[in-house]
Order: structure tokens, then C-alpha cells, then sequence
């Protein structure tokens, strides 16, 4: 049989990055400012957003979106901790989210209800710099006990995100992180970073955390 | 990781494209994969030739070119017409 060449030329991402596009301008019409919380396996996501909710859930009318691989473990902590719909999205092996699952997730959020929310990812510091999901920015967390070369070894999560949350600084005492050191080699991959540094444990400088959050749902104008 | 997930995009796209003519009918899918699309090259070969090797595909070889810049991108493809050889 005859072989006829067919013309591509088509961006693998465009359709992911489309949809993320229509997240996005959604989400603005709304007014609702949408972070992706980005980190390793266990940095403590879930624990920053438990503490978040409880404490701003219901003032700032936080939704969460969360994913996962496997399970829904994460999604039935955080409902624990609000009255507000918290959607699960379980990825069946995929590595991060994309934007067909956040606006699929969105369809069953009140937007009108919220006025700020968080995408939890994969636990991941490489898969999920690549996709964008229609948000305002990427949040990596970082905890203490990864090693403070992370930035170096994963630069392009931490190109990609605009803050980075170093947590359970609650075990510094027993550690040798170097939170100094932590610090200049995530400026060294982005120097517009700008940093939190939290226990999700104790609550040690959430108030920042909260201060911040404040100002960005309450000024969806400035974005 | 996501080297799965890049492949099946370029699966959808390949059959998007070879319309209408079925995915069993296509030959090459070829693709160009930047140097910096954060892409473990031979990791996404052995995704791609896997998923072309079975339904709706049919053995479809996968053509890979390492390219400078960030960008993936499915350049063309080879499809049986359909017709008998001329
Ligand atoms: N000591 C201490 N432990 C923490 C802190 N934050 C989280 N943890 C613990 O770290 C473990 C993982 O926390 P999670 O909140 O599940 O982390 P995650 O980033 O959501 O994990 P994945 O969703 O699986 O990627 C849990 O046992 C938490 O209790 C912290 O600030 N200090
Ligand atoms: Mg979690």
C-alpha cells in the first residue's frame, strides 16, 4: 500500500497548556487565586494545608484540589479539617496532575464560594515543573530533612516556583541542615524566590504563611 | 518519569492526526525532543515504541530526534493510504 507523510508539527504540551490557559481566565473571572503546591514525597503539603485550613479555611473560603497516586489518604485528612468540598483526584500512576484533571475537579467546586484555591500535586520534584495547571504560582516545600542541595539537584522546580515553604524547621535541633546554605543555593537557581519557613508541627511561622495568604485572596485586582 | 504520559499525548496526537485513517494504519510517528524538555530520551523511546506496538496501533515505529531547545513536538507521520501501490 501507498505511504502518505502527514504534517504535524504539534507541541506535545499545547493541549495541556491550552487547558491551563482556560483554568486560568476562569479563575481570574472568578477571582479566585489558585497555588500549586509542589515537593517531594512528604515534605508535609497536606500538613500545611491541614493547619491552613483550620485556621483560614472558612475566612478566606480555601478549596482544595489534591492528587495523588495511589489513594485518597490525603483529600480525607484535609476534609477533616473543613466543612468545604475538598476534591480528590487520583492520578492511577501518573507522576503529577495536569489541567484536564484540575478542570474537571473545578466543575464540581463552588467558585463563587471560594476565594482562593490549592492544588496539592503528586509528591514529585520533577515531573510536576512541566505541567502547567491554570495557576498563579507554584509553591515548592522543601522540609529540613531533604538536604539543602535540593534546589541544585531539581532546578527547574525551583525556576518554576515563585515561593518556597522550608518546613518542619521544628527538627532543626537535630539536624545538620543548613538553612543558610538551603537558601542560597534555591537563589542560586531563582533569585526572585521568596521564602517561608514553617512547622506544620508546631505552627512556628505560619503567621507569615497567613499573612500572605490573606493579601493574595484579597487583592485578585493586583494579578 | 512522566516520559509515559509525554508518550501517550503523542499517541493521541498521532491519531488525531492520521484520521481518517485508522491508528493500525499509521507507519512512523516522528518526533522531535528538545534537549532541555526535561525528557529522558531513551526512557520515552522505550514508552512510545511500547505503546505503538499495541492497540489501536499497529507496530508503528517511532522516529526520534534529539533537538536543541524545550520543546516536544510530533512532526509528522508516515500513514498507509489505503490505496494499492501505484
Ligand atoms: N516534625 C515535623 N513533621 C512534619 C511537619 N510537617 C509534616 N510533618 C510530617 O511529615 C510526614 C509527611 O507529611 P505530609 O503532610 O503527609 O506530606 P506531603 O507532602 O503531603 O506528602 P505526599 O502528599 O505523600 O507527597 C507526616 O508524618 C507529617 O506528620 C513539620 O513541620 N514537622
Ligand atoms: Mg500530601
Amino acid at each position: 500500500m501507498a505511504v502518505r507523510t502527514i504534517d504535524v508539527r504539534e507541541r506535545v504540551m499545547a493541549r495541556n497548556d491550552e487547558l491551563a490557559a482556560v483554568v486560568r481566565q476562569r479563575l481570574r473571572d472568578a477571582g479566585v487565586p489558585a497555588f500549586n503546591l509542589v515537593s517531594s514525597p512528604g515534605s508535609g503539603k497536606t500538613s500545611l494545608l491541614e493547619r491552613t485550613l483550620e485556621t483560614l479555611g472558612e475566612e478566606l473560603g480555601i478549596a482544595v484540589v489534591t492528587g495523588d497516586v495511589q489513594t485518597q489518604n490525603d483529600a480525607d485528612r484535609l476534609a477533616r479539617r473543613t466543612e468545604r468540598l475538598v476534591q480528590a483526584v487520583v492520578t492511577g500512576g501518573a507522576c503529577h496532575l495536569d489541567a484536564a484533571q484540575v478542570t474537571a475537579a473545578l466543575d464540581a467546586i463552588d467558585l463563587e464560594q471560594t476565594r482562593l484555591l490549592f492544588v496539592e500535586n503528586v509528591g514529585n520534584l520533577v515531573c510536576p515543573a512541566s505541567w502547567d495547571l491554570g495557576e498563579v504560582a507554584k509553591i515548592v516545600v522543601l522540609s529540613v530533612t531533604e538536604g539543602e542541595d535540593k534546589p541544585l539537584k531539581y532546578p527547574k522546580m525551583f525556576r518554576m516556583a515563585r515561593y518556597a515553604v522550608l518546613n518542619k524547621i521544628d527538627l532543626l535541633p537535630h539536624l545538620d541542615f543548613d538553612l543558610d546554605q538551603a537558601v542560597a543555593f534555591a537563589r542560586q537557581v531563582n533569585p526572585e524566590l521568596r521564602f517561608f519557613f514553617t512547622s506544620a508541627r508546631t505552627g512556628e511561622g505560619l503567621d507569615e504563611w497567613y499573612r500572605f495568604l490573606r493579601a493574595e485572596a484579597r487583592a485578585p485586582a493586583l494579578r | 518519569m512522566h516520559e509515559l504520559s509525554l508518550a501517550l499525548e503523542v499517541c493521541r496526537i498521532a491519531e488525531l492526526n492520521a484520521a481518517p485513517r485508522p491508528a493500525r494504519d499509521v507507519r512512523t510517528v516522528a518526533v522531535e525532543v528538545g534537549e532541555d524538555a526535561g525528557i529522558e530520551l531513551e526512557n520515552f523511546r522505550f514508552c512510545l515504541e511500547a505503546l505503538l506496538s499495541g492497540a489501536p496501533f499497529a507496530g508503528a515505529r517511532a522516529e526520534l530526534v534529539s533537538l536543541p531547545g524545550t520543546d516536544l513536538r510530533v512532526s509528522y507521520l508516515e500513514v498507509d493510504d489505503g490505496r494499492p501501490d501505484d
